[in-house]
C-alpha cells in the first residue's frame, strides 16, 4: 500500500524522524517496504502490509499508529465537527446477515465541485485520480482510515429507502468507471446471482455491496443531495463475489481482509466533517443499523508466558511500555496482564499473539542466540538413507547426478491453471534423463568426459500415487527402478566399501572449501586435437606447457592428454583443447590460426606434429 | 588418464542438502520425509491457513485436476503435521526435533531467482522450553557452519499462519544482508490440530529455501540452471 510521509505527518504534532528512519523503523518492527519514492517534497513508501494486519493497517492511520508505537510518538487528538440533530427521511433495511452494519446519512444541498489542491495532492501522491470533491472525500477517507465509503445521488433513488439484500438471480448492474472491453472503452455491466449482496433502492441494485458502485446513483456535477454509506460486510462472501466477478477494488481489498464494524462510527464522523468542509450542505441525522454489536475482546497473558516463549527475561515495566505504546488498555490481575484488545486489532486473539507484539516492538535484535539445552537422539530416515546409499553407489560407478523438471507435457497427473505449458507431472525419470544425456553428450568435450554417465533420484507421479525412483544411464541405454529395489542392490555393493554408505561418515567438509561457481559461456565451443612425436625422454608435461602457453585465452578446457604411445625411441602425445568465448561465436578460422601457432611452436623444437 | 573422470559428480544442491542434514543431525534432529503430492489438510488446514482467506493466495498453489483436495505441496511444512500426528498417536511425549528436505512447488512465473519447483529445508523442534532464542541459536549455528563464522543473522516481523510470532530472517554474507526465509514459534492451533498439548509444549519451526543458500554459497547467477540436467552445473 502506498503511504505518504506528509500525510502521516498530519497525525503528529512533533516532526517525524527523517523518511529513512521511518522506513527502517517500519521494516524492523512492522512490515517490509517494497519501494520508497521521492515525490516533490513528499516521500511515498510502498508498504507490504502483512495479511494479518490488513484488518487495521491498510490506511495512513494504521501506519501512523505503528509509527507511534515504534518511535514512541503521540498521535494528535482529532476532533470532528458535531452537527445539530436534524431528523431524516432516510430509511435503511438490512435483509441479510452478510451485512454486519450499515450507517447512512443524508446531506442535502451540497455543492459538487473540483477538489481543493491539498486533497488532489494527497490522492495524487498515492496514485489516485481526482474526480470531484465528494467522490474524492470518500476515497481519501478510505486511504486515511481504512474504511471504504460510498456516496449515492439521493435524487436518482426511487425513494429515500436503502435496502441491503441478496441479488435476484439474473439481476444486472451497470458498474461505475470505464473499462476496456475488447476494443471499446465503456462501462461494464455484470449479471448477479442470489449469493451476491447488493445495496438497492426499491426498484433495483445501486451497488454490489463492498465491491463497486453502479452508474444508477452516481454522484456527478449536477448532484445536489447525497447519501453517505459507511458499512461493513462479511469478508468471505465479499471476497467470493469479487473473485467471481473479477473485480478487485481497494474497497474489496479492505473488506476481504475483515475490518471491524466498530470502525464505522469514527469514519461516519470523519467523512461528514470532510464533506461539509468541502461542499457544505445540510447534514441530517445518521441512521445506524448494527444488528449484532461486536464484543470487547480481552486477553490475559503473564510475564512468564511471554518470556518462556521468547527465551528472554523482559521486565514487567518493559512489557507495560509495549502495551502503552500500542495504546492498549490493561489491568494487572493476579500478576497477569488483562488486556482490552482494540476493536481494529482483529489479529490479536490469544496470549501467543501478545508475545509477538512484545518482541516486535522491543525489537528482535534483543533476542539472544541460544542453542537448546535438551539432549536429543538423532535418527536417520529410511527413505533418506536409501537415497543416500543409491547416490553414493552411482557416484562411485562414475555416474554424475542431475536434477530435471517434475513438470512435463504429458503424464497421468495434471495440474490446474499452470503458469507454464507443461501441465503434467512426470511418470518416469527416464524421459528427462534422456534429454539430459543428449545435452551433455554434445558438451562432452567441454566437460572433459569420455563418456556421459548420469543419474537422477526423484519422485514420479502416476494415477495410483507418487513414488521415489532411481534412473541411470549412458549411451547404451537408461535403466529405471523404484528406489527400494535399487537400494537393495546398492547395499550389497557398499558392504564391500567400509563406511562409504554411512551418512554419519560424510560430513559437510565439502561445503567448507571456498568454491565459486563459474557460469559457462552461452556461445558454441570448438574442440581440437593435436598429436606430436617427441623423443622418448620428453615428458608430456613439457609438451603440455608449450601448448598451454601458445593456445591463447579462449581455452576453456585442456590441453588434456588423451592418448600416448611409444614407437622406435619416440613417443606420441595427443592432447585435446576446447575453445570457447564468452563474447561471441568463435570461427574456424580463428581457431585454425591458434592451432597453427601452437604447431609452429612445437616444430621449433624439431618435433613432428602429426 | 584423468582420475576425476572415474567418479561421478554430485549435483550442487545435493551437496548443500547433505551438509544441512549432517549439521542438523549433529544437533539431534531426526531426518524425515513426506509426500510431494499432498492433501489440503496437511498442506493448509492443519497449518492454520484459513479457507477463503487471502492468506491462501500468498502461495500460488498447484491444484490437481480431477482430484479434489489434492495439491502439490507449497512448502515442506506438511511434514511437520504428518510427523506430529503420528507422534501424538504413538503416545510419545516431546521433546523432539525433525529436519526434512524436499521439493516444493509454486505456480508462478520463473525468473533468475524463482522456479516452479524448489527445495525447502524444514526444521521443527518442540519441547517444554523451546524458545525463540533457541530458534535464533539454531539458525545462526547452521548458517555459520555452512557459510562461515562471519555470518550474522537478524529477524524481522512477518506473517505465516502456522507460526506466532512469525519472522523473516536475513543473513549478512560478505557484508551484505540477504533475505533467507521464514520461521517462528509454532502456532498453538497447529500443535492442537496434531494432538499436542499447546499449554505444556512449545517450539519453533523454520522453512527457508535451499536454492538461495546454494546460490550464495557458490555465487551463482541463476537458479534455473539447477534443473536443466546440465552437467556443467556440477562443478564441485
Amino acid at each position: 500500500m502506498k503511504v505518504s510521509y506528509s500525510w502521516l505527518q498530519n497525525y503528529f504534532e512533533e516532526k517525524l524522524p527523517e523518511s529513512e528512519k521511518i522506513s527502517e523503523g517500519i521494516i524492523f518492527h512492522s512490515f517490509e517496504i517494497e519501494e520508497t519514492e521521492k515525490m516533490g517534497n513528499d516521500v511515498v513508501f510502498d508498504i507490504k502490509v502483512l495479511p494479518d494486519r490488513a484488518h487495521d493497517c491498510l490506511s495512513h492511520w494504521g501506519i501512523a499508529k505503528e509509527i507511534s508505537a515504534i518511535f514512541d510518538l503521540k498521535i494528535k487528538d482529532k476532533k470532528y465537527k458535531i452537527f445539530e440533530p436534524k431528523p431524516t427521511e432516510l430509511e435503511i433495511k438490512i435483509e441479510d446477515e452478510k451485512c454486519l452494519r450499515y450507517m447512512g446519512r443524508m446531506v442535502k444541498n451540497v455543492e459538487v465541485s473540483e477538489s481543493p489542491a491539498w486533497l488532489k495532492e494527497k490522492l495524487n501522491a498515492i496514485g489516485q485520480k481526482s474526480i470531484n470533491n465528494i467522490v474524492d472525500a470518500a476515497n481519501f477517507m478510505m486511504f486515511d482510515l481504512g474504511q471504504p465509503i460510498h456516496c449515492f445521488d439521493l435524487d436518482k433513488l426511487e425513494s429515500a429507502k436503502i435496502i441491503v439484500r441478496n441479488a435476484i438471480a439474473g439481476e444486472e448492474i451497470n458498474l461505475l468507471g470505464i473499462e476496456k472491453i475488447g476494443n471499446l472503452q465503456k462501462s461494464r455491466s455484470v449479471l448477479l446471482s442470489q449469493n451476491d449482496l447488493v445495496i438497492a433502492d426499491e426498484k433495483g441494485p445501486l451497488a454490489i455491496a463492498g465491491i463497486k458502485g453502479g452508474t444508477k446513483a452516481e454522484v456527478d456535477n449536477n448532484t445536489k443531495n447525497i447519501v453517505i454509506e459507511v458499512a461493513n460486510f462479511n469478508s468471505v462472501t465479499t471476497r467470493k463475489t469479487a473473485k467471481k466477478l473479477n473485480i478487485l477494488t481497494d474497497a474489496v481489498k479492505r473488506y476481504e481482509n475483515e475490518i471491524s464494524p466498530e470502525l464505522c462510527t469514527k469514519v461516519m464522523d470523519a467523512i461528514t466533517d470532510l464533506v461539509f468542509e468541502l461542499g457544505g450542505g445540510e447534514v441530517e441525522d445518521t441512521i445506524d443499523k448494527y444488528p449484532k454489536k461486536v464484543e470487547q475482546k480481552k486477553v490475559s497473558v503473564s510475564i512468564n508466558y511471554i518470556n518462556k516463549r521468547l527465551g528472554a527475561s523482559f521486565s514487567k515495566a518493559e512489557m507495560e511500555s509495549v502495551w502503552k505504546k500500542l495504546n492498549f488498555t490493561y489491568i494487572v490481575k493476579d500478576g497477569d496482564f488483562e488486556i482490552e484488545i482494540p476493536y481494529l486489532r482483529i489479529d490479536l486473539t490469544g496470549p501467543h499473539d501478545l508475545v509477538e507484539e512484545v518482541i516486535r516492538i522491543l525489537g528482535y535484535d534483543r533476542l539472544e542466540e541460544k542453542l537448546p539445552e535438551i539432549k536429543l537422539e538423532s535418527k536417520m530416515n529410511e527413505t533418506y538413507s536409501k537415497m543416500f546409499l543409491a547416490r553414493n553407489k552411482l557416484l562411485g560407478e562414475g555416474y554424475s547426478e542431475v536434477m530435471t523438471y517434475t513438470f512435463r507435457d504429458k503424464g497421468e497427473v495434471e495440474v490446474l491453471a499452470s503458469a507454464s505449458d507443461k501441465k503434467f507431472l512426470r511418470t518416469n525419470l527416464s524421459d528427462g534423463l534422456r534429454e539430459s544425456l543428449k545435452l551433455n553428450q554434445l558438451n562432452a568435450p567441454l566437460l572433459g568426459m569420455k563418456e556421459i554417465k548420469i543419474f537422477e533420484i526423484g519422485t514420479i507421479f502416476k494415477k495410483g500415487g507418487e513414488e521415489m525412483c532411481v534412473a541411470y544411464g549412458d549411451k547404451k541405454g537408461i535403466k529405471e527402478m523404484k528406489l527400494n529395489e535399487y537400494a537393495e542392490s546398492a547395499k550389497l555393493f557398499l558392504n564391500g566399501l567400509a563406511g562409504v554408505g554411512d551418512p554419519e561418515n560424510r560430513g559437510p567438509e565439502k561445503m567448507t572449501l571456498p568454491m565459486k561457481f563459474k557460469m559457462w559461456s552461452l556461445f558454441p565451443f570448438i574442440a581440437r586435437d593435436i598429436a606430436v612425436w617427441v623423443p622418448e625422454n620428453i615428458l608430456s608435461e613439457e609438451v603440455e606447457k608449450i601448448i598451454k602457453e601458445n593456445a591463447g585465452d579462449m581455452v576453456v578446457r585442456g590441453p588434456e592428454l588423451f592418448d600416448e604411445f611409444k614407437k622406435e625411441g619416440q613417443i606420441s602425445y595427443a592432447f585435446r583443447l576446447v575453445f570457447q568465448s564468452f563474447e561471441s561465436t568463435l570461427t574456424d578460422q580463428e581457431i585454425n590460426d591458434v592451432m597453427t601457432k601452437v604447431s609452429d611452436k612445437l616444430k621449433e623444437r624439431d618435433w613432428q606434429v602429426r | 588418464m584423468n582420475e576425476e573422470n572415474q567418479k561421478g559428480k554430485e549435483h550442487p544442491l545435493s551437496i548443500v542438502i547433505n551438509s544441512a542434514v549432517m549439521i542438523f543431525t549433529d544437533l539431534g534432529f531426526e531426518v524425515v520425509v513426506g509426500p510431494e503430492l499432498e492433501d489440503v489438510w496437511h498442506n493448509f488446514d492443519a497449518l492454520n491457513v484459513p479457507k477463503d482467506h487471502p492468506a491462501r493466495d500468498m502461495q500460488d498453489t498447484f491444484y490437481i485436476k480431477g482430484e479434489e483436495g489434492k495439491v502439490l505441496r507449497t512448502h515442506t511444512s506438511n511434514v511437520q503435521i504428518r510427523y506430529m500426528e503420528d507422534f501424538a498417536k504413538s503416545g510419545k511425549k516431546p521433546p523432539f526435533a525433525i529436519i526434512s528436505v524436499g521439493k516444493c512447488f509454486r505456480n508462478e512465473a520463473t525468473d533468475a531467482t524463482h522456479e516452479m519447483q524448489f527445495y525447502q529445508i524444514e526444521g521443527l523442534m518442540i519441547g517444554e522450553n523451546i524458545s525463540m532464542a533457541n530458534l535464533k541459536g539454531v539458525l545462526s549455528h547452521f548458517y555459520k557452519e555452512v557459510l562461515g563464522e562471519d555470518t550474522n543473522l537478524r529477524f524481522r516481523p512477518s506473517f505465516f499462519p502456522f507460526v506466532e510470532p512469525a519472522i523473516e530472517f536475513d543473513l549478512t554474507y560478505k557484508g551484505k544482508w540477504i533475505e533467507m526465509g521464514g520461521a517462528g514459534m509454532v502456532h498453538p492451533k497447529v500443535l492442537e490440530n496434531c494432538g499436542i498439548d499447546s499449554e505444556k509444549y512449545q517450539g519453533f519451526a523454520f522453512g527457508p529455501g535451499l536454492e538461495r543458500l546454494m546460490v550464495i554459497k557458490y555465487v551463482m547467477p541463476d537458479i534455473r540452471d539447477a534443473y536443466h540436467g546440465d552437467l556443467r552445473f556440477n562443478q564441485f
